[in-house]
């Protein structure tokens, strides 16, 4: 959640192996600054790229780890002088020892100025990824406000504001999704004031409260966030999918709906349909009638299923890994008849699930692509997407290529899968 | 063959002295080598054995210098009667694991060879209740085998020792820890060897013996000494010696069978109402 966000340090207050798998991992991408100094040729958007840990050692432990919590947030920020904040985790280890993360935010804050928060969801504390998705909301939430009501001039100024500022929430900028949504938002005549929390500086995270609109794309990592400002600021929510052109062109009503620009947004939808309609009547020439299976953590599920059917395919299967009883009643609501839905399944059920759909194509992430495509199944990353991004109206045209260009794979042709079963088609292994 | 004995009781109930007096007793009247490891962040077990001398600890230590720098010459002192002492140390009230320091320290001296087949006696002195996993180290397996409480007449001090017992219950299957008894350093309380009797048989031990209340403990103490050094010849330094000799004859070793709360509530009610 905290990840995202382009110019605060992460660091994670943990034993070093608490922190691995942390630098480069996803495509939330981020601008080049023009804070990047001619010395520094990296990109010091920080998301991602970097993110620091205490290294707790078993002394740490015994005696308590605040000391070095404060020297490593010391050493980071002077390391990185351009960041505008920094973000601590905590883990089990130092949730365990209890130490005092939210003191040593504050003493680094009145040290350096920089904007310290801090994100307390050890592992231990709950189920599955989603916890740490709710106690990010909450805690983020709280000390946003907190923030506001010490630092009054973090608030957006009067100048800032327009009647038309919105917020974006649950919108990560995964390979790049925000340079298709933020310009169809801002030609509908809104302005997009934040994202929670792609690419996004944190300064604007602050001034989530001055909006007049929230509309939420993930409605599982983020919804929480949007309910508090709601109850905090009276500022109201609209729930959207961004995926598909369908859903796109809906969200797109809605929020101009609440502003009163229906017109604007019938015409930026009518010009956006017209460019990719060529695009996708080829590819749905090409992908009707296969069978897909998604697997992926939760709400793309329900976002993807009307996406499948506007590319002419059905879906068989899906399955989540930390999905809760909304996001069911969602896919429910969308579920074609016949459709399998598993909860949080392991990787023997995935097989079975595989066996007994027989999708011609498998949505889901870089573990599960092994055991698809050893039994001749194509997958298509679905987690951070091959070539993206996905999102809105051009997003699709670059989602529908990639599932044909994994459905039309020459490689297919050789695939003998593990039940020694090629029942494909003629048409399939005929690359164009 | 080295017997493992840890000491456990409730906070300021008297267990450092008791077990540093009893510690000194089996080295000067029986001549037994003897070893303290104490496991109290305080590290304030082993001041009478070595006279007050700061220790450095081995939690210290590690943490000042690395684990390479943990030595059996560094950390481990002789004191009163050839009695060694080594103190776990750790972090200050309300920060940290000392659970963990606990964990560490033992696990350090085992690696080191501190606990020597040639001694005859092994105290862990572990603080308080039992509050964690860590202060439970010194039961688990190959460590500790024999456990004593100390406790006294007071209701709190019984709670404590129950309590205790329910913790040592869990480990006395697959450890084979015994307790071996109740040490009652008495309080002068009314009634105090009739209840700690009635407590003992109750949860299936024996009082192993009651230390009566005597001021030479305190004047000693501030002398940094142990009664038996202070004076052996004394009252008290007799009766540390007579629980020396029944530790070294000891042979009821149980596992308890711990009071539930409405035993222990009709035990106070029973002894409350004495007068």
């Amino acid at each position: 959640m905290g990840g995202p966000i382009s110019d605060v340090i992460q660091l994670v207050h943990a034993p070093a192996g608490c922190a691995w798998y942390t630098w480069g991992t996803r495509r939330h991408l981020s601008d080049f600054y023009p804070w990047a100094t001619p010395t520094r040729l990296t990109n010091v958007a920080f998301n991602r790229r970097y993110c620091m840990c205490t290294d707790m050692q078993e002394k740490d432990v015994v005696f308590g780890g605040m000391k070095k919590l404060e020297q490593a947030c010391l050493e980071a920020i002077r390391l990185f002088p351009e960041a505008k904040g920094l973000i601590i985790f905590t883990t089990c280890t130092t949730g365990l020892i209890g130490d005092d993360v939210q003191a040593i935010a504050r003493q680094v804050e009145k040290k350096t100025g920089k904007l310290i928060f801090t994100s307390e969801s050890p592992g231990c504390s709950g189920v599955s990824q989603s916890r740490g998705h709710h106690d990010f909301n909450t805690q983020f939430y709280r000390q946003i406000r907190q923030l506001r009501e010490r630092r009054p001039e973090l608030k957006m100024s009067e100048e800032e504001k327009t009647p038309y500022d919105i917020c974006l929430i649950g919108e990560y900028n995964m390979d790049w999704d925000l340079k298709i949504v933020r310009p169809l938002f801002e030609k509908i005549g809104v302005r997009i004031a934040a994202v929670f929390s792609g690419n996004e500086r944190i300064e604007n995270l602050v001034k989530m409260p001055d909006v007049k609109l929230n509309v939420v794309h993930c409605q599982r990592s983020a919804e929480y966030i949007a309910h508090m400002i709601k109850d905090g600021f009276n500022i109201p929510f609209i729930r959207v999918s961004l995926f598909g052109i369908n859903q796109t062109a809906e969200a797109l009503r809605k929020t101009a709906a609440f502003f009163g620009l229906e017109e604007r947004a019938e015409k930026v939808i009518a010009g956006e349909m017209k460019r990719v309609e060529k695009s996708l009547a080829f590819y749905r020439e090409k992908l009707k009638g296969k069978r897909v299976a998604i697997y992926v953590g939760g709400p793309r599920v329900w976002h993807w299923i009307k996406l499948m059917e506007e590319l002419g395919m059905t879906v068989v299967a899906v399955a989540c890994t930390f999905a809760h009883e909304d996001d069911y009643e969602k896919i429910n609501a969308r579920a074609p008849e016949g459709m399998l839905v598993i909860d949080n399944p392991n990787e023997f059920e995935i097989e079975e699930m595989l066996k007994i759909e027989k999708p011609d194509l498998f949505l889901t992430g870089l573990k599960e692509k092994y055991i698809a495509r050893k039994m001749g199944i194509p997958t298509v990353n679905s987690h951070s997407y091959e070539k993206g991004p996905y999102a809105g109206f051009a997003g699709m045209v670059n989602f529908a290529r990639d599932i044909y260009q994994a459905l039309y794979a020459p490689v297919w042709k050789y695939q003998w899968g593990i039940d020694g079963a090629p029942a494909k088609d003629e048409e399939e292994g005929s690359c164009s | 063959m080295t017997r493992k004995i840890a000491i456990y009781g409730k906070g300021g109930i008297g267990k450092s002295t008791t077990q540093q007096n009893t510690a000194a007793a089996l080295a000067h009247f029986y001549g037994k080598k003897v070893l303290i490891h104490g496991c109290d962040p305080k590290a304030d077990c082993t001041r009478l054995i070595l006279g007050g001398k700061p220790q450095e600890t081995v939690m210290d230590t590690l943490r000042e210098f690395g684990e390479d720098a943990v030595t059996i010459d560094r950390v481990v002192k002789t004191g009163f009667c050839g009695i060694k002492c080594v103190e776990s140390g750790g972090p200050e009230p309300g920060v940290g694991c000392a659970g963990r320091g606990v964990i560490t320290a033992i696990s350090l001296m085992e690696e080191l060879g501190a606990y020597t087949p040639d001694l005859d006696f092994i105290f862990f002195d572990v603080l308080g209740d039992v509050v964690c996993g860590g202060f439970a180290m010194p039961v688990r397996e190959g460590k500790a085998q024999e456990i004593y409480i100390v406790a006294s007449g007071e209701m709190m001090a019984l709670y404590a020792a129950n309590n205790i017992c329910r913790g040592m219950v869990k480990y006395a299957e697959q450890s084979g820890v015994r307790l071996g008894g109740i040490i009652c350093n008495s309080r002068n309380v009314d009634g105090e060897r009739e209840l700690m009797e009635e407590f003992c048989s109750r949860i299936g031990t024996q009082m192993i013996h009651f230390i009566p209340r005597d001021n030479i403990v305190q004047k000693a103490e501030f002398n940094r000494q142990t009664v038996t050094q202070f004076d052996p010849n004394c009252n008290q330094a007799r009766e540390y010696r007579e629980l020396a000799r029944k530790i070294i004859d000891n042979d009821m070793f149980v596992i308890p069978q711990p009071m539930t709360m409405d035993e222990m509530e009709s035990l106070v009610v029973k002894y409350g109402l004495l007068e």
